[in-house]
């Protein structure tokens, strides 16, 4: 094991949204070399049952930049430790650990990106692919006073989606938010999105 | 989407990541394990395990892996994706283990019914070599997520 | 024979669609086009013994189809097979743990379509298990995949647009279609669950029939 002549990464921090989690640090800087990084994380239950076991994160192990993708790691919804060092052949720094555990629980919920369109009478719409741990609740409503709204659970991702067969001549709107299983959390609605559907064909 | 064992909810558990982390590095785990003349989950373990036995069942099958099975499973020689996929097991099941409550006025009869599956378990585990035995039992995750899907609300 | 011979059979894997596990392999490297015969044996996890087919003793196709032994679809099965040429035989090669209940392929329904001038409805037949014998009854893989569902693909071919439904029951009827359109319809069915390799069905199309009502107006005007 190289001495740990490197700084340590400091202001190790985690950005999540939709379930992305990025986890970042302020770089290592020696002039004229490329630094390279490793980062480790433990569940919960390592930390409690086996705090010596770390395990190399998914596409970190080593990355150039100050930033790593631990979504691939974060797989539960328990308190994770995530630490980092830096290596300059075969020198190391020493470990920095994230100051406070992240849990995906506190995960960012956009509402989603959505298109609404229409094959003659057919409501469908099209739904951004988040993944698979989303569901989306589909709310839409023939525009109208005293409208009732319907509401539909979609997990089809990133493929246009049947909803509704619409009255002639009628307008509908739609509006969507996610929901995530793992964490039991919903995202905002979307804006709503209206749609009118042509006349019946002229009568005699 | 839940998992529904009797009178014990459990949500915040996506069964799909626990089956894919499996499912990466189920030929790796099981080809460790020589002994294939055993099987610690038999079907008299796990078949027609009422709604009121189960709570009791998984959460004892749930608490001996974490506390047998999984705790010195591990090592710092382990392949890369046999701890990763060990990790998301294991913090899934301490999720579930740590959210089940049976409910103490449940008849004896039922607590004692699933005491007795998880014994045959047990007793099976302990017949063998510790690591054998530990190897095996990760092995047969694949065949305990298959039971605890049947209580799982899709 | 001199067992270690020859090499083993290769590729070594179990086909499994509703239930109908066929074990195939690929000839030993080196010896494709030989007069090679094979023997298989198949083991259930937790039992003692290996088992043998007599239907796949001395064979030289290389598959054997052992849905009859691995019918339990709840168990767990090994299957190993060995090459054999002249007075030399290969050492086994070995499937890993087959279970057949995660691993089969859910096949697709049967589907029937009819149409009107603006609806088709669309009759779906779940995939059958495998069975031993076209006399025994036929069994669902609903009834052993309570969860399975139906993903349907409707593609209209005038508008070029396409959309899809999720349905768990059998039949489902769009209605307010496009008369003397061309639609056509694919249907997979899927079990949520582990990765499973989805068949499609073969995809049919299908003309909404003309509008009556406007070749009326036709008459009229």
């Amino acid at each position: 094991d190289g001495v740990a002549v490197l700084p340590a990464p400091q202001n190790l921090s985690v950005q999540s949204t939709n379930m992305k989690h990025l986890l970042t640090w302020s770089p290592v800087i020696v002039p004229g070399e490329i630094i390279y990084y490793f980062v480790e994380y433990q569940g919960e239950y390592e930390s409690l049952y086996m705090s010596h076991i770390w395990i190399p994160s998914s596409w970190c192990s080593p990355t150039e930049g100050p930033a790593c993708d631990i979504t691939d790691d974060i797989t539960a919804t328990v308190p994770y430790n995530l630490r980092v060092r830096a290596t300059l052949g075969s020198q190391t720094s020493a470990w920095s650990t994230l100051q406070h555990p992240f849990n995906r629980n506190s995960t960012i919920l956009t509402p989603p990106v959505m298109e609404v369109t229409k094959d003659g009478f057919h409501l469908v719409i099209k739904l951004e692919d988040l993944g698979p741990q989303f569901e989306f609740l589909v709310a839409y409503w023939r525009r109208e006073p005293d409208a009732k709204e319907h509401v539909k659970v979609v997990r089809s991702r990133g493929i246009p989606v049947h909803l509704e067969t619409m009255e002639p001549g009628a307008a509908y709107c739609v509006k969507v938010r996610t929901f995530v299983k793992a964490i039991g959390r919903h995202s905002p609605f979307s804006q709503a999105e209206c749609v009118k559907v042509q006349g019946e064909a002229l009568p005699l | 989407q839940e998992f529904r064992f009797g009178p014990c909810r459990v949500q915040g558990v996506a069964l799909q990541e626990l089956r894919e982390a499996f499912w990466t590095v189920k030929d790796t785990v099981q080809a460790k394990d020589n002994i294939t003349s055993v099987r610690l989950l038999r079907k008299e373990v796990l078949q027609d395990v009422s709604d009121a036995e189960s709570c009791y069942l998984i959460r004892a099958l749930l608490k001996f892996y974490l506390n047998t099975v999984f705790k010195n499973y591990l090592d710092e020689a382990a392949d890369v994706r046999i701890r990763r996929s060990f990790s998301t097991l294991a913090n899934n099941f301490f999720v579930i283990a740590s959210k089940l409550q049976p409910s103490e006025d449940e008849m004896f009869s039922i607590s004692e019914s699933a005491r007795r599956r998880f014994l045959l378990f047990q007793r099976a585990f302990k017949q063998l070599d510790i690591q054998a035995a530990q190897t095996k039992a990760f092995g047969e995750v694949d065949i305990l997520l298959t039971w605890m899907e049947k209580f799982y609300e899709f | 024979c001199i067992s270690g011979g020859l090499p083993k059979p290769t590729n070594i894997t179990f086909l499994s669609i509703n239930m109908k596990n066929i074990l195939q392999w690929s000839p030993p490297e080196g010896l494709q086009g030989a007069e090679v015969t094979y023997t298989v044996q198949y083991f259930i996890y937790g039992q003692k013994k290996w088992l043998s087919k007599s239907e796949c003793r001395n064979i030289n196709r290389t598959c054997c189809d052992l849905s009859v032994e691995t019918s339990d679809y709840e168990h767990q099965y090994y299957a190993k097979v060995k090459a054999i040429w002249e007075t030399n035989c290969s050492k086994w090669a070995e499937t890993g743990r087959f279970y057949p209940f995660l691993e089969t392929q859910i096949g697709p329904p049967r589907v029937a379509l009819t149409t009107d001038e603006k609806s088709i409805s669309i009759v779906l037949t779940a995939p059958e298990k495998w069975k031993r014998s076209p006399e025994e009854s036929s069994i669902s893989m609903r009834q052993i995949y309570s969860n399975l569902k139906y993903n349907v693909s409707i593609y209209n071919t005038k508008s070029n647009r396409m959309w899809s439904q999720c349905v768990t029951n059998h039949t489902l009827v769009l209605v307010w279609l496009e008369p003397d359109t061309l639609y056509c319809i694919l249907v997979e069915s899927f079990v949520p669950g582990p990765p499973r390799l989805a068949q499609p069905s073969e995809k049919q199309c299908v003309r909404t029939l003309k509008d009556q009502t406007s070749a009326l107006r036709v008459k009229i005007i």
